[in-house]
């Protein structure tokens, strides 16, 4: 049927509704973001006058009394800190552990490459209560160092399938060279492998960056501490501190969207292909 | 290989690093989290062993069987919503029909890489009584009627979840069909194309089959995310109202952190992992005798 059409260069009336339903997909998807925004921009009397113009003056202070007396700014540097670490702790340690899985002979190698795979497959909350306990034990509950123990373990799998997978698709003959000429393990490492790896890394670290900076769980259960929460954890605290004040919360929203998009649309390329590798292969 | 590269305590120094990160605090958890579920204990006072007590209570636990059952609706969402759409999103968007395809797939999949508190905040606005987009556009609509409560009432309460719940991650299965319909050999499709299966027959005849694989993975991924939903429910409505939303993670939170019984939460974490291994398992055979 299509095939004249496709002759006369003219598109079929089916591909036009799908085109207009994909369209109206599309604004399903960013007319929120939008309508937050404008609505971040008023008083909360503005807000229950009209929901949906941009305001005449817009009070750009919503945006600065949640960045200091919201916290969020606070949560921020939280955020930033425990992001930045977990994510130097996991490609310090899955870099240095997919090089030896990868490049070395030993007996249970393939035992031990896929008992880290596993871990993809824990669900993730029925380690709460248990890591509540265990931490507590050490006395690491409450500390800015807390998280980066669960976020550096469970971010462990899916870095070193997604290093090895790649590592072991590349030749071996620059390293064997480079013990040829006398070089030490850590010289090999550092000057041979890791420079042919770096595209992996960067998807390594984009994913795991990602998923430390949005973690929810984890925070909720081990950090209580006010001074100590992350921006997941702080802004889902302040809509209860701040119950009515709806402004003042789609401020704190945008506060953290804005970065994280312009963060996703600057490596989208590494976020998809991170995640589908992930999630196949696992 | 070199003998370098067969000496033991080089290899152990390799490994020991990232596997006693991980053993101490992803595997030694959940072996724990099997040993407190035969314990009462409110988390300071001495552990009593009670056997397989914990295991009985949640047998007759009505609040942990409609939690279940609520985990049940999200996955059936998940199937016939995210995973669907997800579907159709990769399939429109592989083909020549639609223009500026690029856009589209970097706004479908943008939610994904949002934090699901975010997300969850989002829609706890949008669903509003009083100031929520969706309340108000029903009233410039004239539908004074359909403007409720969504999160509050119980019945709707579920299904609200379940939207957003699409709304966020449908992108993520879209990418995960895109990457496999482009691994479709261009060959294949062209040879169907003479063959005469144009459109809608030639997705579901020839190229739905060629990543069948994917289609797989990716129920046994729908799966496990819909038995461990926690972050948006918890946001966003807590369980609530009256257990209303309550998910087998966060009947588990509360059990443990509002009620103190952490033998009986680490009950219901052992069954949320028995539960996600003998879905994936059964939705396994079952796909594979349909693919067959």
């Amino acid at each position: 049927m299509s095939d004249d059409m496709r002759l006369s260069g003219k598109r079929p009336v089916s591909h036009r509704i799908l085109q207009l339903l994909f369209s109206v997909m599309l604004i399903v998807n960013l007319y929120p973001i939008v309508w937050i925004f404008f609505n971040s921009l008023k008083t909360d009397d503005q807000l229950y006058d009209n929901p949906f113009n941009f305001p005449a003056i817009p009070k750009w202070s919503n945006y600065a009394e949640a960045w200091v007396s919201g916290k969020v700014g606070q949560y921020f540097m939280n955020s930033v800190f425990t992001s930045v670490a977990s994510v130097l702790f996991i490609l310090i340690l899955s870099t240095w552990a997919a090089f030896f899985i990868s490049r070395f002979e030993f007996k249970g190698k393939s035992f031990i490459y896929s008992f880290f795979i596993l871990g993809m497959l824990i669900p993730l909350h029925s380690t709460l209560v248990p890591l509540f306990i265990e931490l507590n034990h050490l006395d690491l509950l409450n500390t800015r160092v807390t998280l980066l123990f669960p976020y550096t373990a469970f971010n462990l799998p899916i870095s070193i399938l997604l290093l090895v997978s790649y590592m072991n698709t590349l030749p071996r003959d620059l390293e064997e060279a480079g013990i040829m000429d006398g070089a030490g393990v850590l010289d090999i490492f550092a000057r041979v492998t890791l420079p042919m790896v770096r595209p992996v890394l960067v998807t390594v670290l984009v994913l795991a960056f990602i998923d430390t900076w949005n973690e929810f769980s984890y925070a909720l259960v081990l950090i209580s501490d006010s001074d100590l929460k992350t921006l997941p954890l702080g802004i889902a605290g302040m809509s209860e501190r701040y119950k009515q004040n709806y402004t003042l919360q789609m401020a704190a929203v945008m506060i953290v969207l804005v970065p994280t998009i312009a963060f996703y649309l600057s490596f989208q390329k590494q976020l998809t292909e991170g995640m589908t590798a992930g999630s196949v292969k696992g | 290989m070199h003998i370098l590269y067969r000496k033991r305590w080089l290899i152990a120094a390799g490994l020991l690093p990232a596997l006693l990160v991980y053993i101490l605090f992803v595997i030694f958890p959940i072996f724990n989290s099997v040993y407190y579920s035969f314990f009462d204990w409110d988390g300071f006072n001495e552990k009593i062993w009670v056997g397989w007590d914990n295991f009985e209570e949640l047998w007759k636990d009505s609040v942990f069987w409609s939690s279940f059952r609520h985990n049940m609706i999200f996955l059936l969402f998940a199937l016939f919503g995210q995973l669907t759409l997800g579907l159709l999103f990769a399939v429109v968007l592989n083909g020549k029909i639609i223009k500026g395809k690029g856009i589209y797939r970097s706004v479908f999949f943008m939610p994904v890489v949002l934090s699901t508190v975010v997300v969850s905040l989002f829609w706890s606005m949008m669903y509003n009584y009083q100031i929520g987009l969706i309340n108000n556009l029903l009233i410039q609509l004239g539908l004074d009627s359909w403007v409720r409560n969504w999160l509050g009432e119980p019945g709707f309460a579920v299904f609200a979840i379940c939207i957003a719940l699409m709304w966020q991650y449908s992108g993520f299965y879209m990418v995960i069909f895109l990457s496999a319909l482009q691994s479709v050999p261009a060959d294949v499709l062209e040879a169907a194309e003479i063959d005469g299966a144009i459109g809608f027959r030639k997705t579901w005849s020839v190229t739905l089959p060629m990543i069948s694989g994917t289609i797989l993975t990716s129920v046994a991924l729908c799966i496990s995310y819909a038995l461990k939903t926690f972050d948006m429910i918890f946001v966003m409505t807590k369980g609530g109202p009256n257990h209303a939303t309550e998910v087998m993670a966060t009947y588990m939170y509360h059990s443990s952190f509002s009620s103190l019984r952490y033998g009986y939460g680490s009950a219901i974490s052992t069954a949320i992992i028995v539960l996600s291994f003998i879905f994936i398992f059964v939705s396994r055979t079952i796909m594979q005798k349909i693919l067959r």
